[in-house]
Formats: structure tokens, sequence, C-alpha cells
């Protein structure tokens, strides 16, 4: 990875919050109601393959493990509504083999209101 | 029916969840999630680069923790914040145990701070597929 990749801000993805894929969301983990907090991983997976097909980042998807995940509520999501997602790559690290890389996603209401912070750390796993 | 705060006390364990993770449900939660990765599905794929076989996603694990902590919250709308680290890989067949702990209470907030974790019992041993968890939930 590319350290100097560290800033870059993606460009906007709508995302609409899709009943049938709450439902389907709810249903893997029987789940009654509602969105599911870790639902916005759905809007985080529309934009992964942008940052992916970056190739100033570099990232090797392959060589890719899940670190750490955080979700920060402003307020929960509702069905049917249409999001904005701002995508941008908040800090890239090296650490012996491995490279660090934290993607914020940030889901914004019609009025740009911020409704929900979402950030990976994704871990790029040295050369076997 | 939110959980009332006057019910919860600082050490309070939340009751311990079990699911046995199966191909199906992770086919399940890659079509429902959208995360495709061959890592989860293909064991030719998963043994190329270093797992012993195919592991579910980090993220399945943390929609099963999810779901235990909105089970003892009563709703989904009461979580305004989780994090979870993923700590250790998470085989088919295996059963991850999510379970949890009242860390501290803001009865100004009307919150409850909650500390998570995921455990497998493997080759005799506890591995933490996910440590350090953490989520803040609003409470009636």
């Amino acid at each position: 990875m590319n350290p100097a990749a560290e800033g870059t801000v993606y460009p906007d993805v709508t995302f609409v919050v899709e009943p049938e894929r709450v439902a389907a969301f709810r249903e893997v983990f029987g789940q009654a109601q509602g969105v599911p907090p870790t639902f916005v991983s759905v809007a985080e997976f529309s934009v992964i393959p942008t940052v992916v097909a970056d190739p100033n980042l570099g990232l090797d998807f392959s060589r890719v493990v899940h670190g750490s995940q955080e979700y920060t509520f402003e307020r929960p999501l509702r069905e049917g509504e249409t999001l904005t997602a701002r995508t941008h790559i908040d800090s890239i690290r090296t650490k012996g083999a491995n490279g660090f890389l934290t993607i914020v996603v940030e889901l914004l209401d019609p009025e740009g209101g911020l409704v929900c912070t979402a950030s990976a750390q994704m871990i790029e796993r040295g050369q076997l | 029916m939110r959980r009332e705060l006057a019910t919860v006390q600082v050490g309070l364990e939340l009751p311990e969840v079990g699911r046995v993770v199966l191909p199906g449900d992770v086919k399940a939660y890659a079509d429902a999630g959208g995360d495709q990765n061959p890592l989860h599905q293909d064991e030719a794929f998963a043994r190329s680069v270093g797992f012993p076989g195919i592991i579910a996603h980090g993220m399945f694990t943390m929609g099963h923790l999810t779901a235990a902590v909105l089970a003892w919250a009563g709703e989904a709308e009461a979580v305004t914040k989780i994090s979870a680290q993923f700590r250790a890989p998470v085989f088919m067949g295996e059963e991850i145990v999510a379970g949890g702990r009242v860390r501290a209470i803001d009865a100004d907030a009307g919150t409850a701070t909650l500390e998570l974790w995921v455990r497998v019992e493997r080759d005799g041993a506890t591995e933490w597929p996910i440590k350090k968890g953490e989520a803040v939930v609003r409470l009636a």
C-alpha cells in the first residue's frame, strides 16, 4: 500500500436502505424488528470495490483480513430512506510485514446531516 | 420495549448466546451483506491464502454479537455505538458464543456502556474471535 494515499476522498455514492435487503439481513441474524446496526456494512461494501481498485492505493485485497470495526449512530437508519455514503482513507500504517488501512464511511441525509459513521480497519497480511 | 435503567447495574452479565456457524449461514450473509470474498465460500482459495478451511466473515460474527446485544437491549434503535476487534478466525461447524457485561451506566444520558466478546472452544482452549467489543445502549 502507498502511505501517500492517506486522506484520499472517494466520490459520493447513493445508498438506499432497501426494505427487502434489511429483511434478508434480519433473517440471517434472527432479528425481529428495526434496521440492524451492522446493516451499515452493506453501504461499506458498496464502496469497497472502488477503494480496492484505486491504483494509487495499491491494496492487495487477496491478502486482506478485517481487523476491527466501529459504528456510531446519530440516529437509527430508516427503512426505505436514501442516504449518501462519503468515503475516505483515514489512515495507513505499517507494522512489520503487515499494512493497516482504516476506511471511514459517513452516511449523510439529504440535508447533509450525519446519520452514521462507520470505521473499518483492514489488515493487508505480509506475503506468506 | 427498551430495557429499563432501573433493572441494570454495573457488572451485570448479558445472557450468552451461542450459534453453530454453517456454510449456508455464511453464504446467506454474503448475499445479504454484499461481501462475496471467496475466503468465506471457497475451500481451495482459503487454503491458498494460508487458512486450513473457509472462515466466517468477521461481520457475520459481529452481526451475531449485535443480535445478542439487541435482544438484551429490547430494540434495534437502542444501540448508538458498537465496535469489535477481530482476533481469531471462525471455522465452519464451530459454535460462536456472544457475551457481554455492563461496564458503566450514565443515568443522566440514560445509557449503558457494555463490554462485549465472542468466544469459541477449540482443541480444549478458548479462542476469542471478538475481543474488546463495546456498545453504548439507550435504556428506558
